[in-house]
């Protein structure tokens, strides 16, 4: 049975409704065109290094829990432009997707692991360790798990020397639209979006995302739309 | 008669084959004749059905000379002839006079067999009521020939309707379902497919006992098979209580006889028993939940495919029917390798229209949902052989390309990387919008809809082909329908489009023409345009001035809208124009300001209240977002925006608004309180 979480900080009682939960609702923050900036952390034991990143929704289906759009990485060494890249992203609503990501190399205890470190995923974990939180109602919840996986790079070939063979665990904030993520490659030892950089095994901090929602130059937030036929 | 040497041999030729073939207006000619024996009239009309058979063109000639009252002119003596004897008492074989009437009426059903124009020259002629006084007839064959007939009348739609209304109808009709006579029976099945067209005529029809009849007759010979498939789809399409009462004790294994059908040796009741699985299937959903007998189904119509006539034309247009609006059976068609097959069909080449259509129909609805399938498709390289298609001189198969790409064109991974957005597309599509039929006119504009959505910098391409200039023309068009769907591709061309192309497609579209479409009479046709006018504000700040420029006439008329239109819809729209405006610099959010707050002379409320209080959470958002923007901190004009939206009593409204069952609205009216709330000072 599914638990229906208040909007509070503590998961509420597991509810008699049917198992099935409905869409996650609609955030304006989240919508088709909006943007995001922020930094991604590539630092390594021997350097620091972020690079300035650009977010964008292009699309948004919730039905099937998916959102995809671009991310463009400016300040990339070695690179003469900006990187962009298309992901897609599968949106944890316990109806298509749940906190298991069950691919991509993904083991359930790295999940665990990526997603603890969300403070507002704390509510959830106990749930989650049980069935990967399928039972829980997170239609009222505050804040959107995600999964974004690059799919394919935009203005450059493959041999730009980044990799996009990771995803990112990724928590998006309803209410001030900032979105934390973590990239996790479970083939590089280091988690290490620098393809030809090698470490030593150390932890997700060292590739942590963090955006906020962008007026582009306005003094508010707009809103654009587009609908598919 | 001498000739010269050059034309003597075509004339020869033509001259065999005037003695092989009878000239038709010679034959035509004889069958008006009254100076003219039995056999030479038999032989006339012997001539012009085996001429006529399987053979538009001969048809269509044979029309033009008035074949068709001659020949129901012989059918209607005979037949007149033959009940006076009848009256008269006789009994005797009449054997001359018999074989008139069923060539005639053979002759009859071969003008209307798949041709419209001939059926309407055989009701023309009033052939009905005497075919139908054949069924009737002493002699066998006279009434086969007869039912024969019209069941291939009654296969077009020119056919009179029947009226199930009338008891005697109701009797005649089933008398016919009843006869012994596998051509009358089917007759009677194919009366019901023709005109049963309500869900009233499903009632009294199945009231008559004419479903138990037709599921009866499901064991008859190949005729009353085939008909009874057909009529039992008609009487159990959108009817879950008919389909109930099948599934039910009395008509016990009657689905299972169908299924069985569909393994049937003849192709055409393999087809018709799928089609009739497929009706109960959407019309009662829980019926046909395994995945055995649907991915069998799905077999069984690719199988069907490779049927070189009429049953393989029809085919796709079942399988669309299957997996049409379907998530579950189009991934079922997806695994079992349908893209695969019908691509491989469409690789043989070339193709009947109607085979085209279908097949692309079919590949459009299995693109419709999943995005696995779309990627299949366009692997099997899906666009080349709709952009082939999209040339194509057949009108429906032009539409069903544009319908096929249209769904492909949902992948906004694909329109991401632009792979839409190129002239081998866009100039046939162009082409199409203007179109002289308004179902390929509106396929091809919501094909164009979606492929200008394109994230890259390439709405370029689609400017440079002509294709802004015939959307904004069709914007003015007579007919709303061309009107709402050209009005929601310019939306979305204008959706995140740089500066410069946003300033080439307001130059071509007008303020007075955008002004004209936000009070166009229909509420869909607004929306759009308000949706329009909203992209065009949203992006740089400058772009706000193109609603304010002229002394802001756009702005009025969208305010004006605000004020009076009553569709959610287009509230939502016009909402979301003011409040992108209230993004913009001070004076933007002052002039949201004086439209927003003030309560009009004649309302009771300001609009902001108004929108606040919707029982629409989308309506109640975009409002909210505006009163974000204008209470916006740390701008020049902000306090005083924040006290007269004191003064208008917002706040305490916003704070029954954090108990809201929207979240999105919750999370807003918070945010938008918070503002409301920072220190006077």
């Amino acid at each position: 049975m599914p638990v229906r979480l208040a909007e509070s900080s503590i998961p509420s009682d597991v509810s008699d409704d049917e198992p099935e939960n409905a869409p996650l609702p609609t955030c304006t923050l989240l919508s088709v065109g909006q943007a995001f900036f922020g930094t991604q952390n590539v630092s390594s034991l021997q350097k620091d290094e972020a690079w300035r990143v650009n977010v964008r929704i292009q699309g948004c289906d919730l039905d099937h829990g998916y959102l995809c759009g671009t991310m463009e990485a400016l300040n990339v060494p070695m690179a003469d432009t900006p990187v962009i890249t298309f992901w897609e992203g599968e949106i944890v609503d316990t109806n298509n997707f749940t906190f298991f990501t069950g691919k991509w190399g993904a083991t359930s205890e790295d999940d665990i692991k990526h997603w603890t470190k969300f403070s507002s995923f704390s509510p959830l974990l106990s749930q989650v360790e049980k069935d990967g939180g399928k039972m829980l109602d997170l239609t009222n919840y505050p804040y959107i798990f995600m999964r974004w996986k690059e799919q394919y790079f935009v203005n450059v070939g493959t041999d730009c020397g980044l990799t996009i063979a990771g995803f990112y665990y990724v928590c998006f904030s309803c209410g001030d639209g900032s979105i934390n993520g973590y990239y996790y490659d479970p083939n590089s030892s280091s988690s290490n979006r620098l393809m030809i950089v090698e470490l030593p095994c150390c932890d997700s901090p060292f590739q942590k995302l963090e955006l906020k929602s962008t007026k582009e130059g306005r003094s508010g937030f707009s809103f654009g739309l587009y609908e598919l036929k | 008669m001498p000739t010269s040497a050059s034309s003597s041999a075509p004339i020869a030729s033509s001259s065999v084959s005037a003695q092989s073939r009878p000239v038709p207006q010679d034959l035509v000619g004889r069958l008006s004749s009254s100076a003219i024996s039995h056999e030479a009239k038999l032989k006339a009309l012997r001539d012009i059905k085996n001429q006529i058979i399987g053979n538009r063109t001969k048809k269509l000639s044979f029309l033009k000379l008035g074949a068709v009252p001659s020949v129901v002119g012989v059918l209607a003596s005979a037949t007149a002839t033959a009940t006076s004897r009848i009256g008269c008492g006789f009994i005797g074989d009449d054997h001359d006079l018999d074989s008139i009437i069923i060539q005639s009426a053979a002759a009859v059903g071969s003008f209307a067999c798949g041709f419209d124009a001939g059926v309407q020259a055989v009701l023309d002629a009033g052939a009905l009521p005497i075919l139908f006084s054949l069924v009737s007839h002493p002699n066998e064959k006279v009434v086969d020939a007869g039912a024969r007939s019209l069941r291939l009348i009654y296969q077009s739609k020119l056919a009179p309707k029947f009226d199930f209304f009338q008891d005697q109808n109701i009797h005649f009709l089933l008398s016919l379902l009843n006869s012994e006579n596998e051509n009358v029976s089917g007759l009677g099945a194919s009366i019901v497919t023709h005109s049963c067209e309500t869900k009233v005529e499903q009632n009294v029809l199945e009231d008559a006992g004419v479903l138990k009849k037709l599921i009866s007759l499901l064991a008859g010979s190949m005729i009353q098979r085939d008909a009874s498939l057909e009529s039992l789809a008609t009487l159990l399409k959108e009817n879950p209580a008919a389909i109930l009462k099948i599934l039910g004790t009395e008509h016990r294994g009657a689905l299972d006889v169908v299924t069985e059908l569909t393994r049937d040796k003849y192709p055409r009741t393999r087809l018709l028993a799928c089609m009739c699985l497929i009706v109960v299937r959407n019309s009662y959903p829980s019926y046909l939940q395994d995945v055995r007998t649907k991915t069998q189904l799905i077999a069984i119509l690719l199988e069907l495919l490779d049927d070189a006539g009429q049953v393989g034309d029809e085919a796709p247009y079942a399988l669309s029917s299957l997996i049409a609006g379907k998530e579950d059976m189009q991934k079922l068609a997806f695994e079992d390798r349908v893209a695969e097959k019908l691509c491989k069909h469409l690789e043989k080449g070339p193709l009947q229209a109607r085979r085209l259509q279908g097949i692309f129909l079919a590949l459009a609805d299995l693109c419709s949902l999943l995005e696995c399938c779309r990627s299949r498709f366009l692997s099997l390289k899906g666009l080349q052989f709709i952009t082939n298609a999209l040339t194509n001189d057949n009108a429906d198969v032009q539409a069903a390309a544009c319908i096929c790409l249209r769904n492909v064109a949902r992948s906004v991974k694909n329109l991401s990387a632009g792979i839409f957005m190129n002239e081998p597309v866009i100039i046939p599509l162009v082409h199409l919008i203007c179109d002289a039929s308004t179902s390929v006119q509106v396929a091809a504009l919501d094909a164009i809809s979606n492929i200008v959505v394109d994230f890259m910098t390439h709405k370029t391409t689609f400017i440079q082909c002509g294709g802004l200039k015939q959307l904004v023309q069709l914007s003015k068009s007579m007919d709303s329908t061309i009107r709402l769907h050209s009005l929601w591709a310019l939306k979305n061309l204008m959706f995140l489009v740089d500066d410069r192309c946003k300033e080439t497609i307001f130059a071509e579209l007008t303020q007075s023409t955008l002004r004209s479409l936000i009070r166009d009479p229909e509420a869909a046709v607004q929306e759009q345009a308000l949706a329009l006018v909203r992209n065009i504000v949203d992006g740089s700040v400058e772009c706000i001035e193109f609603i304010l420029a002229d002394d802001a006439l756009l702005f009025h008329e969208v305010v004006r809208q605000l004020q009076c239109a009553s569709k959610t819809e287009v509230l939502v729209q016009g909402m979301y124009v003011l409040s992108n405006v209230a993004s913009g610099t001070e004076l933007h959010k002052e002039a949201v300001m004086t439209q927003l707050l003030p309560v009009r002379p004649g309302d009771n409320q300001s609009i902001m209240f108004k929108f606040l209080q919707s029982d629409d959470s989308r309506l109640r958002t975009a409002a909210l977002w505006a009163l974000v923007n204008l209470c916006l901190p740390n701008f020049p004009g902000t306090y005083r925006r924040v006290l007269s939206i004191r003064n208008a009593g917002i706040s305490s409204h916003l704070k029954n608004m954090l108990h809201d069952p929207c979240l999105d609205v919750k999370l807003r009216a918070r945010t938008a309180l918070a503002q409301l709330l920072i220190p006077d000072a």
